[in-house]
């Protein structure tokens, strides 16, 4: 049997699942009208590197969402590059340089909120890289950065720039090593 | 009176403490592109 195409009465083999390259980590369902969320057991040695993901729910304003790991509350590096759905050109870069936060993350509104990021090695003693995807309702662009510090984290919270977040699911996945 | 603010921790939602509630509202009057 070869992955990843099955056929029914197959033997799922170590092998097999050893190829799976992407595992759900953790789930968590958003509260109403939250001001932030802090995911706990979401990193460990299992993993080098993960897929962070919240979908399906909402902010009670236009607005940046933020985030830290841990209890870091200094070294935070970012790019935030993005244009807009109005024009053609590349608008602008907003920076965290040595950031309390990530403060791009992802974004949202009273219709739609979403963070579709990667965090590479938050739970290694080592830097955590972060690269985001970042949806406005006017503006799109990227995010990339890094926390400079060589802590270990099991933990992160998102939190909005302004406001509460409401509903959804926060889900974290990791990549196989 | 305004709405308390609310914190989750995983699947545990409560009122934030008075020095948590003003940490992030202080948070939330900043910019959101931070250069310092």
């Amino acid at each position: 049997m070869t992955f990843p195409v099955f056929n029914v009465g197959d033997v799922l083999t170590a092998a097999d699942m050893n190829a799976a390259g992407l595992w759900l980590v953790k789930t968590q369902t958003v509260g109403a009208g939250v001001s932030s969320v802090n995911v706990t057991g979401a990193f460990s040695a299992d993993y080098a590197n993960y897929r962070i993901t919240w979908t399906g729910g909402t902010m009670s304003a236009t607005d940046t969402v933020r985030m830290v790991l841990g209890g870091a509350a200094t070294g935070y590096y970012m790019t935030f590059v993005y244009g807009t759905y109005a024009a053609t050109t590349i608008l602008s870069n907003v920076n965290d340089n040595n950031a309390v936060r990530w403060n791009n993350v992802g974004a949202g509104s009273t219709n739609f909120a979403s963070v579709r990021l990667d965090l590479y090695n938050p739970q290694a003693t080592t830097r955590t890289l972060m690269a985001a995807q970042v949806v406005w309702p006017t503006i799109s662009g990227s995010a990339h950065g890094f926390l400079d510090n060589a802590t270990s984290y099991t933990d992160f919270t998102l939190s909005p720039g302004s406001g509460t977040m409401t509903g959804g699911t926060i889900r974290v996945y990791g990549y196989r090593n | 009176m305004s709405d308390p603010i609310l914190i989750q921790i995983d699947d545990v939602v409560r009122e934030a403490t008075p020095e948590e509630a003003a940490a992030i509202l202080a948070s939330q009057e900043e910019p959101s592109g931070d250069d310092q």
